[in-house]
């Protein structure tokens, strides 16, 4: 009778048959279709925000409208499916990685159980391998000698609607972290594929609307919110009151300056949102301390770049301003915030898109004197980098004391840590400004985990579907802080200072969010500071 | 033998059928079964290590209250995944059938199912406590959805300083 009874309770539990046999589901995945309901997927461009991006200079977003997900029609163009078979083919023929990742990958599954939307969700096509199969059906169909003769038996599949909309749900439940094709014997980057699959999805109008719309609050006003100079301008002064409030000393930072010696630009969410605004102070405090000859930009005011979750054309506009910006001003080289995809856009694409930039020093560090021939090309070099060579030539007064009611932990942000391998100069800083413990050895470095909200999909409609997939670091995360009552979690990312706030409100409320430079300006002595005792360091309230 | 005892004795096997049990309403389940390692497997390490600590309360009957903090665990991954709620708090409901199960397949112990009204009752009482908590985990991801959005609209205003009105904003209440 029991047993009986219990598939009774299994079948109110789960009623669709388990798809996934092995790592790798080998039959019927194809076949069933996506669901889209409130929750599992982001809300759509607004239609003016396409319409204003299409219209501009170099840009391509076609098809602007009111749609939904969840309506049957989705309005596309006419000759969608025409669009896309040739915008993948003039793809494979642009990016050789693009065919080489089509073509090689041997279904060994090792990727397989790698991702974190995987391991948050169980849903097997989010397993990478199968995530990049739904392009590659597609290639195999209609660019592949074999699939065009056999069809599905040689994996092969139609592009169809309904395709279309697999593609559009799995493409923004991948965060183009990367941490699959570490994994990979062949290298096999799904990050790519999946930047493929939202470009060619814009060329029929389908996108969403927390990547389009500070896409276009860039292009207009150069951040991603939109701010314009003068309120930028405000909120770092706002910054700058708050400092003096704790330290007594004034700060006056300059904006726009002409023959200043370094631009300094950080992702705009550092100046105006809790908890970068810390990070924020942590720079003015830092370049305050050591004295260097820097200025801020009003119109390069951000770092952040969500072209890169559009497509190659908008990624590389935006970019392009940091150097127009410091051409403009006539600077030696660029200084940069604590960023993610930031640094994966300046690391692996500027110099080839908008480089190179002659005008420009190999930056030197003129407290120093280090050149940093790893960024002979770029000329901009990361904070993290400036700092740890200051630490290492004993530039900085330090009080790590002063940091004594944190017990920190370090999250790797993808993007710094695989997409440029800047791993040992944020843990040798942590070193001197704090107390702190590593977490586990298979989610940190190249093979940390996400924080589950990059890539744009930092919205709040998903937020269920986020806290999934930001399960497996916050899993890590909990252990070092019932092990080692850790209560900070430390990265060099504003998206993460954002995301990993709300990750942690959910599943370890006691364990708060910072930026690694916050850390270094609540240790830094400066000269002539009034400061009494702060409790919460820079987060303490004074009146 | 006593019914504790059994219990006690058939720990292990219970626990690994109720586990599995739970890892199957995954889609993608073998590997949540198979990789023993927590931090590369969360869901299955979280759904083991709450659910032995629930079951060795249950054959205590111990106070409800001591339940929380394995069957929160629980809840909170259950409840941000694509489960109605009833699909969420039932697989807790499965250890009584599984207990059962398990005592009846022994001859030796197959009478002790008669005495099981006193643990079933206890696992009761964890079900409608988990469900308190499946709405609390809810209600949470609500704060912080309406936290995010607060933020972002002051944001979006290109008037007071943004920086500012988020001082005022009062933390997320726990
Ligand atoms: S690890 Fe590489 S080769 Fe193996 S299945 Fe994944 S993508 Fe293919
Ligand atoms: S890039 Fe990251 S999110 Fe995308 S499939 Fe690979 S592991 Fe998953």
């Amino acid at each position: 009778m029991a047993v009986a009874k219990l598939e009774q309770l299994s079948q109110s539990v789960a009623q669709d048959p388990s798809m996934a046999t092995g790592a790798v589901p080998t039959n019927d995945w194809m076949d069933i279709p996506v669901v889209f309901k409130p929750g599992n997927y982001a809300y759509p461009a607004k239609k003016d925000k396409v319409e204003y991006l299409d219209s501009q200079k170099g840009l391509h977003f076609p098809n602007a409208r009111e749609w939904s997900p969840e309506d049957d029609d989705w309005k596309l163009p006419e000759n969608w499916k025409e669009i896309i078979i040739d915008g993948l083919g003039e793809r494979l023929e642009k990016f050789r990685s693009l065919k080489i990742f089509m073509d090689c990958c041997v279904r060994c599954g090792a990727c397989a159980d790698k991702c974190h939307f995987y391991l948050g969700t169980g849903d097997p096509k989010n397993m990478p391998v199968l995530r990049a199969e739904l392009l590659r059906s597609v290639y195999r169909n209609d660019f592949t000698l074999a699939g065009k003769i056999l069809g599905k038996m040689a994996g092969g599949r139609e592009m169809t609607v309904g395709v279309l909309k697999e593609w559009f749900m799995y493409s923004y439940q991948c965060t183009e972290c990367r941490r699959c094709s570490v994994f990979c014997p062949y290298g096999i980057d799904t990050a790519e594929v999946t930047i493929m699959l939202r470009e060619l999805l814009h060329l029929v109008g389908v996108g969403i609307n927390w990547i389009l719309e500070p896409v276009s609050n860039s292009n207009r006003t150069g951040n991603h919110m939109g701010l314009q100079p003068h309120t930028f301008k405000d909120n770092v002064d706002f910054l700058t009151e708050d400092i003096e409030n704790l330290t007594g000393i004034k700060i006056e930072p300059t904006f726009n300056r002409k023959g200043a010696e370094i631009l300094f630009i950080t992702p705009s969410a550092d100046v105006f949102a809790e908890p970068g605004l810390y990070t924020a102070m942590g720079y003015l405090i830092l370049f305050e301390h050591i004295g260097i000859d820097y200025t801020w930009s009003t119109y390069s005011s951000e770092g952040g770049n969500f072209g890169l979750f559009t497509n190659n054309e908008a990624m590389k506009k935006l970019n392009a301003k940091m150097y127009a910006e410091a051409e403009r001003l006539g600077v030696k080289f660029i200084l940069g915030g604590e960023c993610g995809h930031m640094w994966r856009v300046l690391h692996q694409y500027m110099d080839t898109m908008n480089g190179p930039a002659d005008f420009l020093e190999v930056p030197t560090s003129p407290i120093t004197g280090t050149v940093f021939d790893n960024a002979a090309s770029t000329k901009m070099i990361h904070v993290s980098e400036f700092t740890a060579d200051l630490i290492k030539h004993g530039k900085l007064n330090l009080d790590k004391s002063r940091n004594s009611h944190v017990k920190a932990t370090y999250h790797d942000s993808c993007n710094t840590a695989r997409a440029m391998g800047l791993m040992d100069e944020p843990r040798y800083i942590l070193d001197h400004v704090v107390d702190w413990v590593e977490m586990p050895e298979n989610t940190i470095r190249e093979k940390t985990f996400c924080c589950g909200s990059g890539t744009g999909l930092n919205t709040d409609e998903i937020m269920e579907l986020r806290m999934r997939s930001g399960l497996p670091r916050a899993n890590a995360v909990k252990y070092v802080e019932e092990k080692h009552g850790v209560n900070l979690l430390s990265c060099v990312c504003a998206i993460d200072r954002a995301t990993l706030t709300s990750l942690m409100d959910y599943w370890n409320p006691n364990v708060g969010v910072c930026g690694v430079t916050e850390l270094v300006g609540n240790a830094i002595v400066l000269e002539g500071e009034t400061r009494g005792e702060l409790d919460e360091g820079l987060r303490t309230m004074v009146f | 033998m006593k019914l504790e005892e059994a219990l006690h004795n058939n720990r292990y096997k219970i626990v690994d059928r109720w586990v599995q049990y739970t890892l199957e309403t995954y889609k993608a389940s073998q590997f949540f079964t198979r990789e023993k390692d927590s931090f590369a497997n969360p869901i299955g390490g979280t759904v083991r290590d709450s659910l032995r600590k629930i079951f060795s309360l249950l054959i205590k009957n111990q106070e409800t209250a001591n339940y929380k903090e394995p069957l929160s665990r629980l809840m909170h991954l259950r409840s941000v995944q694509e489960f109605t709620p009833s699909q969420a708090v039932a697989p807790l409901n499965a250890v009584k059938h599984i207990t059962r199960d398990v005592l009846a397949a022994d001859k030796a112990t197959k009478l002790l199912i008669g005495e099981l009204y006193d643990f079933e009752f206890s696992v009761d009482l964890a079900v409608l406590a988990a469900f308190d908590l499946y709405v609390e985990c809810r209600e949470k991801i609500y704060k912080i959805r309406v936290e995010e959005i607060r933020s972002g609209k002051e944001l979006l205003t290109d008037g007071a300083c943004p920086s500012k009105a988020l001082k005022n904003i009062t933390d997320i209440k726990r």
